[in-house]
């Protein structure tokens, strides 16, 4: 096997569905036992890049590489592949499913067996595996599916919005979890719209917006390249000083405010402002900026689109270099 | 590897479909919608005559009226007793055939002697009917030698009730009624109808599986051909399984229920002739192997029809030509038992789709020469590959589409594609 240091690597990809493109020209190299993310709004060519992965799609043009070969069948029994939409066999009991999915990864159903069952008490689901999975709430349901991606210990996992439909509690037992996956060396890519879940948990990220690559970095690097963009402010007093021309765009965080600021400027224009119109500034800090704001301001505010903004007309993108 | 798959897919699918409510509903219920079918145009045939189920019994002997008469009422005929005369058969037909009665029969010595009788009639009676009739006029001839001397040993070949139909009765052709019909039609009709639900069973769970899109998680552990024979063998052993347990429990009532109806009943001779048609082995062999190659030729294209739909609705209006092509023979059954060896129905029998159904019902008439046999399952061997590839290829593609259906220019070019 001519494995290389990466699980994924992607070459000029590029794929259309008709006339809408869904990825154009994208890059991507997902290095061994790291978390990564793959980030953007709905619609911004997420899904469609991990199905061509899977082999799924085959991609119009550009290279797709699993573990430094095609996708094929063999490779991808190495993966585990959680889809977006959640699929599973309703009328089938919690453990049989679970066992079916190992099984035909190549576990002896034995095998299959003991580990859903071990699965099933990690979970919290102990009680719950001699029954149909369609008895299942949607968020237990969510994690049968995960078991099964993860029941044959693939090296590298691959979800698609994992998070999406759990409480916050079961978020965490999730992200716990990925977590101890990457300590025993799994490599995981998942994508999400999520960016303050992608904050905390990727050590590489990948954000694309309207089928196009905005930004692929290292997290720690990329928040020190961005260190200085985000001034944090509280004040009392007027407030129609803060927007001026290095200003790019305000955003209300937690009871105060940031603002994003474009490259080289001058912040003390913006404090000078400030006193001199009246206010009285509680707070003035230079922040690292949170990814979601790396992300506007990189792709334009009307590109998150967290609520769910199809990708419509095309717009003029930036592209990091 | 490929197998160790194949095995999990096939062992799911069974398991899955033995256990459910629809499969024990479903082998209970087929028979009975089956009997229901045979049993009810019997019943409406009886009810229809309501009216004028009048009969006129003429005894010679004298003896036999007596005690036929109260069975007759509580059988629900209406009985005039006639007095004997030598032109009592001219004057009743005439009496039968201006409406007035149903029809009639006269007791003589022979009907004493070895319980047979004539029904003349304008209506043929139904199937139970008759035989009910028959089994009373038996009964009380046999009564009448037990009482009189003790022997009734010429009773024991059961008597017959010969029923000749009057010049202007509606009759129906008599060989409609032959056991040999009886078993070409129902086996027809279980034929169309297994290879139907399971090949329907087959085409829903292909859909439910892309719909739900737990398929790409399985096809990214094994290849698509591989989930579609697993999937069609595992479907195709819970409908052998099925089968399997009608027949058992045919052959128990049969082997077991007739040899002990017959000795505690040995007035219903009918019983007889419903063991001579029971099919042979060799029959059922047939029969089994036009299930067979019938199910994997149907749950094929019902395969290929589920995964190019995106939802139950467009599912239904896919199939229609489908069905259209299992629903055929179905209407040909009739003509092609009355004339099996028709020129025109050699060839419709030997279309490899028509085959399990058109072919079951020459074979069960009998005559049909080997060779054609032989030929119709060459002709759905290769059916049987033709449609694996083309639709294990539609399939392939079909599973892990999103979106409308494709036109029939795409299908092609996904049979095309998939290399």
């Amino acid at each position: 096997m001519t494995d290389d240091g990466y699980a994924v690597r992607l070459r000029g990809v590029t794929k259309s569905f008709g006339k809408h493109t869904a990825v154009s020209g994208l890059d991507l190299d997902v290095p061994r036992g790291i978390i990564c993310g793959l980030l953007g709004p709905n619609g911004s060519g997420k899904t469609t890049t991990i199905r061509m992965i899977m082999g799924i799609l085959l991609p119009d043009s550009g290279s797709v590489e699993l573990f430094g070969g095609d996708p094929d069948l063999t490779r991808r029994t190495r993966v585990g592949y959680l889809p977006e939409e959640r699929g599973v066999y309703r009328k089938m009991k919690c453990v049989e499913f679970v066992t079916f999915l190992a099984e035909i990864r190549g576990l002896p159903r034995a095998e299959g067996k003991r580990r859903a069952l071990a699965w099933l008490e990690r979970l919290g689901l102990p009680e719950w595996a001699d029954k149909k999975v369609e008895d299942l709430s949607k968020g237990m349901q969510q994690k049968i599916q995960f078991i099964g991606t993860v029941i044959h210990e693939p090296e590298l996992l691959i979800l698609d919005e994992p998070f999406s439909g759990l409480d916050p509690i079961n978020q965490d037992v999730m992200e716990e979890i990925v977590r101890a996956f990457r300590a025993k060396g799994t490599t995981i890519l998942f994508s999400t719209h999520l960016m303050d879940q992608a904050e905390r948990l990727c050590e590489r990220v990948c954000l694309i917006s309207k089928s196009r690559k905005v930004i692929d970095a290292d997290m720690r690097e990329l928040r020190a390249s961005e260190r200085g963009g985000v001034l944090a402010l509280e004040f009392e007093g007027p407030d129609a000083w803060i927007s001026g021309p290095e200003v790019t765009s305000v955003e209300r965080v937690n009871g105060g405010l940031h603002l994003m600021l474009s490259e080289g400027a001058d912040h003390q224009a913006i404090l000078r402002r400030g006193v001199s119109a009246g206010a009285t500034i509680l707070r003035f800090d230079l922040v690292e900026p949170r990814l979601h704001e790396i992300f506007v301001r990189h792709a334009g505010a009307d590109a998150t689109g967290d609520a769910g903004t199809p990708s419509g007309t095309p717009q003029a993108e930036r592209r990091t270099p | 590897m490929m197998w160790h798959n194949v095995w999990a897919v096939i062992r799911r699918e069974y398991l899955q479909r033995v256990r459910t409510k629809a499969f024990v509903i479903g082998t209970v219920a087929v028979p009975l919608f089956l009997t229901v079918m045979i049993v009810v145009p019997n019943i409406v045939d009886s009810r229809s005559d309501d009216d004028e189920r009048e009969i006129a019994i003429v005894d010679r002997t004298g003896v036999l009226l007596d005690r036929l008469q109260p069975e007759l009422v509580e059988l629900g005929w209406t009985v005039r007793p006639v007095p004997w005369r030598s032109d009592i058969d001219e004057r009743l037909r005439e009496r039968a055939e201006a409406g007035q009665i149903l029809g009639f029969i006269i007791l003589d010595d022979e009907t004493l002697s070895a319980g047979v009788a004539t029904f003349e009639t304008t209506a043929r009676p139904a199937a139970v009917r008759a035989l009910t009739l028959r089994s009373a006029i038996t009964r009380a001839a046999m009564e009448y030698h037990l009482a009189a001397s003790g022997g009734a040993e010429s009773m024991l070949s059961g008597g017959e009730l010969r029923i000749e139909l009057l010049s202007d009765a509606p009759g129906t052709d008599p060989d409609d009624e032959t056991p040999q019909f009886v078993v070409a039609f129902i086996g027809a009709m279980v034929l169309y109808m297994v290879i139907l639900i399971y090949s329907v069973a087959v085409m829903r769970a292909t859909l439910e599986e892309k719909t739900s899109r737990i398929v790409e998680v399985i096809v990214s552990a094994m290849k698509p051909w591989h989930l579609l024979l697993g999937k069609i063998i595992g479907v195709g052993a819970v409908s052998l399984t099925q089968l399997a347990i009608w027949l058992l429990a045919g052959a128990l009532a049969l082997g077991a229920g007739i040899p002990t109806l017959m000795s505690a009943r040995p007035d219903l001779t009918g019983l007889v002739d419903v063991q001579a048609a029971v099919p042979g082995l060799g029959r059922l062999l047939l029969f089994g192997g036009y299930f067979v190659f019938g199910f994997f030729m149907y749950s094929g294209i019902y395969a290929a029809v589920g995964a190019m739909c995106a939802t139950d609705e467009e599912a239904n209006q896919a199939q229609f030509p489908v069905v259209m092509l299992l629903a055929g023979p179905i209407m040909m059954v009739m003509p092609i038992i009355q004339d099996p060896s028709a020129t025109w129905a050699t060839a419709v029998s030997l279309f490899p789709l028509f085959s399990p159904i058109l072919m079951w019902a020459r074979v069960s008439g009998g005559g049909v020469p080997a060779w054609q046999i032989v030929l119709s399952f060459a002709l759905m061997a290769l059916a049987i590959v033709a449609i694996a590839w083309v639709a294990g290829r539609i399939y392939r593609v079909g599973i892990l589409m999103t979106g409308k259906r494709p036109t029939l220019p795409e299908l092609w070019r996904w049979v095309r594609a998939a290399a």
